[in-house]
Formats: C-alpha cells, sequence, structure tokens
C-alpha cells in the first residue's frame, strides 16, 4: 500500500512541475502554484507515511528531501529565477565527505517548516562530530582563518569587491572522489589489509577513505588550471582587483604539458602552494608578500623543490616571468597576451622587446627565405614548361 | 617511355655511400624532431584528438625528441670532421663554397626564367640553390643544437635566457620546415627532370642528361678528367 502510493508521488513528481517550460520562459509566477500543490501534496504525505519506513536519520529530514523534484525557486541576480533542488539523495550524500554528518551540524536553525529559521551554512561552525585526535568538537574554523588571510581572504581585498572572493564551495564541490574505476580498486584491495586487525568492516573502510582521499590530488592539474583560470583569467575581474591576467600559462612548458594530460609537470599550486614546503592552497599569498613561496626571495627554493629543478642555480629564478607571457614564443603562432598597463617595470620591458625582436626577425625571414624559395621554383617551372613547348614545337 | 635510353646514357655519382648515410640520418632525425617539436604547438583541439593517451604521448614525445636531437648532433659534430679531414670532404666543402660566381649566375638564371636571357648560366656541381640550402643547415643546426642544449640543461640559465633560446628555437625550426617543404622536397624531388623523386640521395646516380643540362661547368670537367 505505502510502497504503491510512494511510486504514484514519484511519477507525479517527475512529470508534475513542468520545470523546463517554467525556466525556459522564465515565468515562476505561471509555474509557481503549481509546484506549490505539488509541494502541498508531499506534505500532507507526510502523514499518510509512517516515519520509520522513510530514512534512517535520527532529525528525519529526508522524509520530504528525499523526494525527487523537491525544490522551489529563489530570487537570483537581476530578478531571474534560480531554481533550487532541496532533493537529497541519501545514497550520494552517505557516500559523500559530510555523510556521518547530521544535517543540523551544518543547517543551523531549521526547526520551523516551512524553514524560515535557516541560517547560511557557515564552514566555521563546530559540527557535533568529536575530533578524535583532540576530543573536541570538529570544525574547519582554522581553515576558514587560513583562507580568509590569504591573498583569497576579505582582508586583502581593496576596492571591497569582496563578492569575487572564492568560498569554501568554490573550489569543495563535495563530490564523491573522482577516479577511474580500475584505481579504485585496487585501493580497495588495501582495506584487506586493515582489517586484518579491524573488526568493524563498515568503520575500518571510512577511516581507509578518509585517508586514501585525503592522500590523492582531488584534480587534475588540467582541472587546477581550469578552475583558477576562471578567475585569474577573467580579463575584468582581474583588472577590477588590479592583478595581472594570466593568459600565457597555457603556452608555457608547464602549459602545454598539462594540456597533454602530463600530471607530473607544475600545475598553479605547486608553485603558489607547495605542500612539499609545507604551504596550503588555503593559504596562498601574493608575490609582493616576502613569505610567499613565488616572493623574490623563495622563488627559487619553490623551482628547486623535489622532482622539479633540483639542481637550479641561482640566477635561474632571477629574470624572466613565468606568465604571464606576452612574449615567449608564442608570438611565433601570432597569439598575445598583454601586461597590466601601467605597471611594467623597465627590465621585464626590455626583455619583452628583445624576445619580440627575435619572432619578427624570424617571421621576416620566413617570409622573405620561404616567399623567395617558392616564387623561384615557380619560375623553374615556368621556365622549363616553356623549354619542353620549344623541343616539341 | 624508352628503356634502351637509360642504359645507353652514362651515370656520374652524384652522392656518395658516406653522404647518402648522412643524408638519410638528417633526414630521418630532422622529421622526428619537427614532428615531435610541432606537437608543442598544437591547439587545443589537436590534443583533445589523444584524450586520455595524451600523457602517454607526451612523454613519448619528449624521449624521442631528445634522441632525435642527440643523433642530428653526432651527425653534425661527424659532418664537420668528414668536411675537415676526408678527401671527399673536402672536395665537397670546395665546390660547395661559395663564390662570385655564384651571385652573377642568380641574376643570370632568374633572367632567364623570367624570359629576358636566351640561355641558363653554367653552373657547377652545386647550384647557387644548393649552396644556400646547404649553408642553412649549418646556419640552422647551429642554432637549434646550441638552444636545445640550453633548454636541456635548463637549471643553468637565467629564466630569460631560457626565453630566447625557446623564441630562436621555434623561430629557426618553423623557417627550416617550411625551407625544407618549399626550397629542397620541392626543388630537388619535384622537378620535372626527376619527378616523382631525385634517386640520387638512394642510388647516388645522377644522369648524364640531366648533369649536362644542371651543371654542365661540372660535367666538362668529370668528362676531361675520365679522358684524361
Amino acid at each position: 500500500m505505502e510502497l504503491i502510493i510512494f511510486r504514484g508521488v514519484r511519477n507525479i513528481v517527475d512529470i508534475a512541475p513542468p520545470s523546463d517550460v517554467c525556466l525556459r520562459n522564465n515565468r515562476p509566477d505561471v509555474c509557481a502554484p503549481y509546484l506549490l500543490g505539488v509541494l502541498i501534496f508531499m506534505f500532507l504525505l507526510v502523514f499518510l507515511l509512517p516515519a520509520a519506513s522513510v530514512a534512517s536519520d535520527d532529525e528525519n529530514c529526508l522524509m520530504c528531501h528525499k523526494m525527487p523534484g523537491l525544490g522551489r525557486y529563489a530570487k537570483g541576480e537581476n530578478q531571474n529565477a534560480v531554481k533550487r533542488i532541496l532533493y537529497v539523495n541519501e545514497e550520494l550524500f552517505k557516500a559523500s565527505y559530510h555523510g556521518r554528518l547530521r544535517c543540523k551540524s551544518c543547517h543551523q536553525g531549521v526547526d520551523e517548516i516551512p524553514h524560515t529559521d535557516a541560517e547560511k551554512v557557515d564552514c566555521a561552525s563546530d559540527c557535533h562530530i568529536q575530533d578524535p585526535s583532540s576530543n573536541s568538537e570538529f570544525s574547519h574554523r582554522a581553515i576558514v582563518h587560513d583562507l580568509s588571510m590569504s591573498a583569497h581572504g576579505a582582508k586583502q581585498v581593496k576596492n571591497g569587491q569582496v563578492e569575487d572572493l572564492p568560498n569554501c564551495k568554490y573550489c569543495h564541490s563535495n563530490k564523491p572522489y573522482q577516479r577511474s574505476d580500475t584505481d579504485h580498486q585496487e585501493s580497495m584491495k588495501f582495506l584487506n589489509i586493515c582489517l586484518q586487525c579491524h573488526e568493524s568492516k563498515e568503520w575500518a573502510e571510512r577511516f581507509f577513505k578518509h585517508i586514501n582521499y585525503r592522500a590523492s590530488t582531488r584534480r587534475s592539474s588540467k582541472q587546477v588550471v581550469e578552475l583558477c583560470g576562471q578567475c585569474h583569467a577573467d580579463r575584468v575581474m582581474m583588472d577590477n582587483h588590479d592583478l595581472d591576467v594570466v593568459v600565457g600559462f597555457n603556452d608555457t612548458f608547464h602549459g602545454k604539458a598539462i594540456r597533454y594530460g602530463d600530471a607530473e609537470v607544475a600545475n598553479c599550486l605547486n608553485c603558489h602552494a607547495p605542500y612539499q614546503s609545507g604551504f596550503s592552497p588555503h593559504s596562498i599569498l601574493s608575490q609582493r608578500q616576502s613569505t610567499s613561496p613565488v616572493s623574490n626571495e623563495n622563488k627559487i627554493e619553490t623551482c628547486r623543490q623535489s622532482g622539479c629543478h633540483t639542481e637550479a642555480k641561482e640566477e635561474f629564478a632571477t629574470s624572466g616571468k613565468i606568465h604571464p607571457s606576452s612574449f615567449t614564443t608564442v608570438q611565433m603562432m601570432s597569439r598575445n597576451t598583454l601586461n597590466r598597463p601601467g605597471e611594467a617595470d623597465p627590465d621585464s620591458e626590455f626583455q619583452e622587446w628583445v624576445l619580440h625582436m627575435i619572432s619578427l626577425f624570424y617571421k621576416t625571414l620566413i617570409i622573405v627565405v620561404v616567399g623567395g624559395l617558392a616564387l623561384h621554383q615557380i619560375l623553374d617551372l615556368l621556365a622549363i614548361r616553356r623549354e619542353r613547348k620549344l623541343r616539341e614545337g | 617511355m624508352n628503356t634502351n635510353d637509360m642504359s645507353e646514357k652514362r651515370k656520374f655519382v652524384r652522392l656518395t655511400k658516406s653522404q647518402r648515410i648522412q643524408h638519410a640520418i638528417l633526414f630521418t632525425s630532422t622529421g622526428l624532431l619537427i614532428l615531435t617539436g610541432f606537437m608543442l604547438q598544437g591547439e587545443q583541439w589537436v590534443i583533445e584528438m589523444f584524450g586520455s593517451a595524451g600523457d602517454t604521448i607526451f612523454w613519448w614525445r619528449s624521449l624521442i625528441h631528445r634522441i632525435a636531437g642527440v643523433a642530428v648532433t653526432i651527425i653534425c659534430l661527424y659532418h664537420i670532421l668528414y668536411v675537415t679531414f676526408t678527401k671527399e670532404g673536402r672536395s665537397w666543402l670546395k665546390d660547395m663554397f661559395p663564390r662570385w660566381r655564384d651571385l652573377i649566375d642568380v641574376f643570370q638564371n632568374v633572367g632567364y626564367m623570367l624570359g629576358l636571357r636566351k640561355a641558363r648560366p653554367k653552373m657547377d656541381r652545386f647550384t647557387y640553390l644548393e649552396k644556400l640550402e646547404y649553408f642553412s643547415v649549418w646556419f640552422g643546426m647551429f642554432i637549434v643544437i646550441t638552444t636545445g642544449i640550453m633548454m636541456w640543461t635548463e637549471y643553468l640559465w637565467p629564466k630569460f635566457y631560457l626565453d630566447v633560446a625557446d623564441a630562436f628555437h621555434l623561430g629557426e625550426a618553423t623557417l627550416a620546415a617550411l625551407a625544407i617543404i618549399v626550397g629542397h622536397i620541392f626543388a630537388v624531388h619535384y622537378n620535372p627532370h626527376v619527378y616523382p623523386m631525385n634517386r640520387a640521395f638512394i642510388d647516388g646516380y645522377i644522369k648524364e642528361d640531366m648533369m649536362k643540362e644542371e651543371h654542365p661547368l661540372w660535367y666538362e670537367r668529370e668528362t676531361a678528367k675520365n679522358e684524361q
């Protein structure tokens, strides 16, 4: 009986909100009554279904939030409606980083229905799970503090455009760790070693995953470059914050290797937050700060980190730029990048001029030499044809 | 065509065995260098074609580029020894050396091709175009080998020097690749006398009629030598 009702609800929910139509026409006013009806129906459903059969979460949030199609339109930018999906897939949630947490650990408030008292999720709050290392409540407060002190923190923004800054979710989309199935199977074999001493498989698997996930990189180099580039390659945004646009990186050797999928070559984080030297992506600093791994004082040690240019001489890091590179070889291919206007030092101006001249020299030479050779070849072929005609005629 | 013609005609040695081997090593390694080198200049969609194999392909690309680079360096050093110490090599270099006569040849030949002159200038063992190509290889190899070694030993140099080396390496490589296609493959192989291929780089011979036409001075010298 329950199952039939449930299936019926699912069907209604699946076909009910003409959400695509609403979105396409951008007419939430048309769809809202319709959606509201669905919501009310689902609300009534709470009384129809015994709680125990719905979810095992003791807060009983999934009673409603397990319904696919549960959602609403919220006011977004420029008065446009934004679709908020409030459906939670229990299976996916349990497998995620926060799968062991109670909903209210993050979603504080929410004591009333509808949740008018919900507070904004704050990653720095205590989450009522005990940190076994200190026996106190766990919190991301320290990391949030690091981020606020870093170049990405609100304190560093001079012009007050804090909305451009990346928040936790910007990088941590809390997706299950991505990697190939074969890798996953291989690493899960290792779990057997844990299970030789630890009896509870569930417990062992959780800890194994905890360590395993954190020991591997979350994003490929290509994804890191894309992530950072979403802001740092945006000329308008960088101009607003008085920063250099990073456009030349993909044309450097590091960038080219990454485009091919090389995992060993340096991506953004390997220089700006080299974990080998104890830096973290949460505390990235401006290169103008002396404690930054890319400051003039520390640059060379960053280049020298193990696996990279370990034998680099002091001069290696003294001149030239890694990026943005308005010059380098890419000019041959007619790509160019620009420096921030009004802040070029004479050294790098001279260097850019030299590199520009080399490329200009070769462009001219190629046109003259190859063009000349081609012309010579055509004239020669015409002359030979003339000779043949003379001989035959 | 008439096969009897072939047997009746005399053949002269254009390239010796050593020269043919040097040429073979040079064009194999240069071909590989151009291919693996320009893989770095590929647009995003080209790289995406490799898909998940990109990483492996990139690894092989880098390895092959270095091996071929070493091969080309060795063959260039060998060639220097060859033109200095062997009789064959010294005669090669002597005949290859630019003379005033070559400049006159340029004007007279261009004049002929434009129809301003009745006959082609009489050219020797190596025409002005062949001399230009040969010394372009010297010049170009000097640049790509020097800058290539610099980039291979990147830890010894300031980044700016490496940028300069990179710019020269790419510039010279682009020039060389295009000059090889237009100036060498077209001029030497896409030539009505020998089309579709000048076989001299395989068997080393040049046919008498072609030699008479393209290198008359050399032909006269060789036949005079034979008659003595």
